[in-house]
C-alpha cells in the first residue's frame, strides 16, 4: 500500500516527518540526502522516534540511547531488543509516499497491546 | 540609630541576630538573592553548546547551560512532570539534551520538552508550556548573572550601578577587558561565616595593617585604614620600591593594554551587591562570586584573570596568585572568627563601626530596605516577621 507522505519540499535534509497512522511511521530526509522510512515507536517504550536524533544513517531513540538503523532498522544496543520494520520510500512528482511493509511490527508492550484490543 | 548613647564617632552594626537567625537568612534568600541578579559563573565555564552548570540560587537549583545558538540559558533545575532535580551534577555537558533521570522527560537546550514516553499520545501537552521555566540570564565581564524575579530589576541599575557608583563610571572597568581575560588561576574556599561579614570585611580596611601584611606593603596607604572602597573613583596607589601586585612586590605579569595612564599601579576594588567582589590592578582582574549556603556557611569562588597569552603561554602567576589568596585567607579566617561571637549575649545588639567603616552603614541601609526591616530610635532592629514591632 502506498500512502502519501508529505511534499519532498517540505522535508529538509536532516528533518523527519511523522506519518500519523496506526502504528506511526516516520520518513527521515538525512543529511547525506538519503531517504529512508521505519516505524515511529521505539521497540522498547512508547517513544517517537522521529523525536530522536540521525546520525548518518541511524537514529537516536530520544528515551534510552538505543540506536535503529535507518536502511536495515535493526538495534545497536539495549536496552530496545528488537528492530523496528522498513518501509520503502517513492519520490513521485515531488511527493514523498511510503510502501509499507507487510511484516508484523515490533511494538513495545504497552503499544502493542492497545493496537490488539483496537482491533479486536 | 540605636541606643542613643552611641559617641559621635560610632555607628551601630547588624545586630548579632542578623547573622545567626536562620530564619533572617530565609528572608535574604527569597528577598536578595532569589529577586535580584545573582552572579553563577564564568562564561567560559559554559564554553560549548551543551555544557552546564548546577548552582543554588536562594533556595532554588539552577540549571544554567549554553545553548546550541551559543546563547547562555537558565532554567529552574526542576522536572516539569514530577519535580525530581533534572541534573545532580556540579557541571558537565550534554550532547543534545537533559533527561529527567526518573520518568525519562527529556528536554533540549532551549528547555522546550522533546521527547517523554507515550508523548505522542498526549497531544495535547505543549512542548513549550511543558518546557523548563527558564530564569533571565546576562553576560557581563565574561560572567553570567541569572534574575530568577518574574520581572527582573534592571541589570543596568542594580549591577553596573555599584560598579559605577564605586569607580565614577562603567568605562573604567571596561578599560580592562574582563570578557576577554582567561582564568589563570581559580581557587574555592568554604567559609563558616555569614556571607554578611565577608561583605564588611571586603569593604573596609581599618583591618588591613593588622591582619594583610603583605598587601599593605604593596599598598602603603592601606594602613591607614581606609579602603578604596571609602571613595569613589579612587585606587589605592602601590608603594614606590613595589614592581607589581605580587606577594612580594616583585614584578606582574603583562599590564593590559586598555588600562588608562591614571589607572596604573593602582589597586581598586568594587562590592557588586549582594555577592561580586571585582578588583583590578594593571595586569589581572580577581574576582570573587560568593553562595551562601546557609547562615554561617558561604563558599567563594574566586578567579584570578589575566591576557589570555599569560595564561596560554604557562607564564608562572604564582606570585601573582598568591598575594591575594593569602588575603582571602586572613580574611576569611577573620569572618570565621567573628562568626560566633555573634551568638553571644554580648553582641545581641551588635557592635560598631568606626567612621573608617561607616560607609559599610549604606550596606546595612540596603539591607533592611531590601528585607523591609526597619529600625527604630532606641529600639533596635525589627526583625522580619516581628508581630507587632512597635
Amino acid at each position: 500500500m502506498m500512502i502519501p507522505a508529505c511534499p519532498l519540499a517540505d522535508l529538509p535534509r536532516g528533518e523527519a516527518f511523522r506519518l500519523e497512522i496506526d502504528p506511526p511511521v516516520t520518513v527521515f530526509h538525512t543529511e547525506g540526502g538519503e531517504l529512508f522510512a521505519i516505524d515511529d515507536t521505539c521497540t522498547h517504550q512508547d517513544a517517537s522516534l522521529a523525536d530522536g536524533w540521525v546520525e548518518a544513517c541511524w537514529v537516536e531513540c530520544p528515551l534510552h540511547a538505543s540506536k535503529f538503523n535507518l536502511k536495515t532498522g535493526e538495534v545497536d544496543a539495549p536496552p530496545a531488543k528488537l528492530p523496528v520494520r522498513t518501509h520503502e520510500v517513492v519520490v513521485e512528482d515531488g511527493m514523498v509516499y511510503v510502501k509499507l511493509s507487510t511484516a508484523a511490527p515490533n511494538l513495545p508492550h504497552c503499544v502493542a497491546r492497545k493496537l490488539v484490543r483496537i482491533s479486536a | 540609630m540605636t541606643s542613643p548613647s552611641l559617641p559621635d564617632s560610632l555607628i551601630a552594626t547588624l545586630p548579632g541576630s542578623f547573622y545567626t537567625d536562620p530564619g533572617i537568612f530565609a528572608q535574604e534568600q527569597e528577598r536578595i538573592f532569589e529577586s535580584g541578579w545573582f552572579c553563577v559563573a564564568r562564561s567560559t565555564d559554559l564554553a560549548k553548546p551543551g555544557a552546564f552548570r548546577t548552582v543554588d540560587v536562594g533556595r532554588e537549583s539552577i540549571l544554567v547551560a549554553r545553548a546550541r545558538d551559543t546563547s547562555v540559558r537558565a532554567y529552574f533545575n526542576i522536572c516539569r512532570h514530577r519535580g525530581a532535580r533534572l541534573c545532580v551534577e556540579e557541571s558537565g555537558e550534554v550532547k543534545r539534551a537533559f533527561q529527567c533521570p526518573y520518568h525519562a522527560w527529556t528536554y533540549d537546550l532551549n528547555g522546550k520538552l522533546v521527547a517523554a514516553p507515550n508523548l505522542t499520545k498526549m497531544p495535547d501537552i505543549g512542548r513549550t508550556e511543558y518546557g523548563l521555566v527558564s530564569v533571565a540570564t546576562r553576560e557581563w565581564l565574561g560572567y553570567v548573572w541569572v534574575c530568577l524575579a518574574e520581572n527582573p530589576p534592571s541589570f543596568e541599575e542594580d549591577v553596573i550601578g555599584d560598579v559605577v557608583m564605586r569607580l565614577g563610571d562603567a568605562e573604567s572597568i571596561e578599560r580592562y577587558g574582563i570578557d576577554n581575560l582567561s582564568v589563570g588561576k581559580r581557587i574555592v574556599y568554604d567559609v563558616k561565616a555569614n556571607w554578611k561579614l565577608i561583605v564588611e570585611n571586603f569593604m573596609e580596611c581599618y583591618h588591613c595593617a593588622t591582619i594583610h601584611p603583605e598587601l599593605t606593603e604593596v599598598l602603603p596607604e592601606f594602613a591607614d585604614g581606609f579602603a578604596a572602597q571609602y571613595y569613589v573613583g579612587h585606587g589605592a596607589e602601590f608603594g614606590e620600591e613595589i614592581q607589581g601586585f605580587t606577594v612580594d612586590g616583585s614584578e606582574g605579569l603583562d599590564r593590559i593594554p586598555g588600562v588608562a595612564e591614571d589607572q596604573d599601579r593602582r589597586y581598586y576594588a568594587i562590592t557588586v551587591r549582594p555577592q561580586v567582589f571585582i578588583n583590578l590592578v594593571p595586569d589581572h582582574v580577581i574576582f570573587h562570586r560568593m553562595y551562601p549556603v546557609a547562615v554561617d556557611r558561604t563558599i567563594v569562588e574566586c578567579d584570578w584573570l589575566y591576557l589570555p597569552h599569560v595564561v596560554e603561554s604557562g607564564k608562572d602567576v604564582s606570585r601573582s596568585v598568591e598575594l591575594f589568596h593569602r588575603v582571602n585567607r586572613q580574611d576569611f579566617d577573620a569572618c570565621e572568627r567573628t562568626q560566633p561571637g555573634m551568638a553571644s549575649r554580648t553582641y545581641a545588639k551588635g557592635g560598631v563601626l568606626v567612621p573608617s567603616e561607616h560607609h559599610i552603614g549604606a550596606f546595612h541601609d540596603w539591607l533592611h530596605e531590601r528585607l523591609g526591616t526597619h529600625q527604630q530610635q532606641g529600639r533596635g532592629v525589627v526583625s522580619p516577621g516581628s508581630p507587632s514591632g512597635g
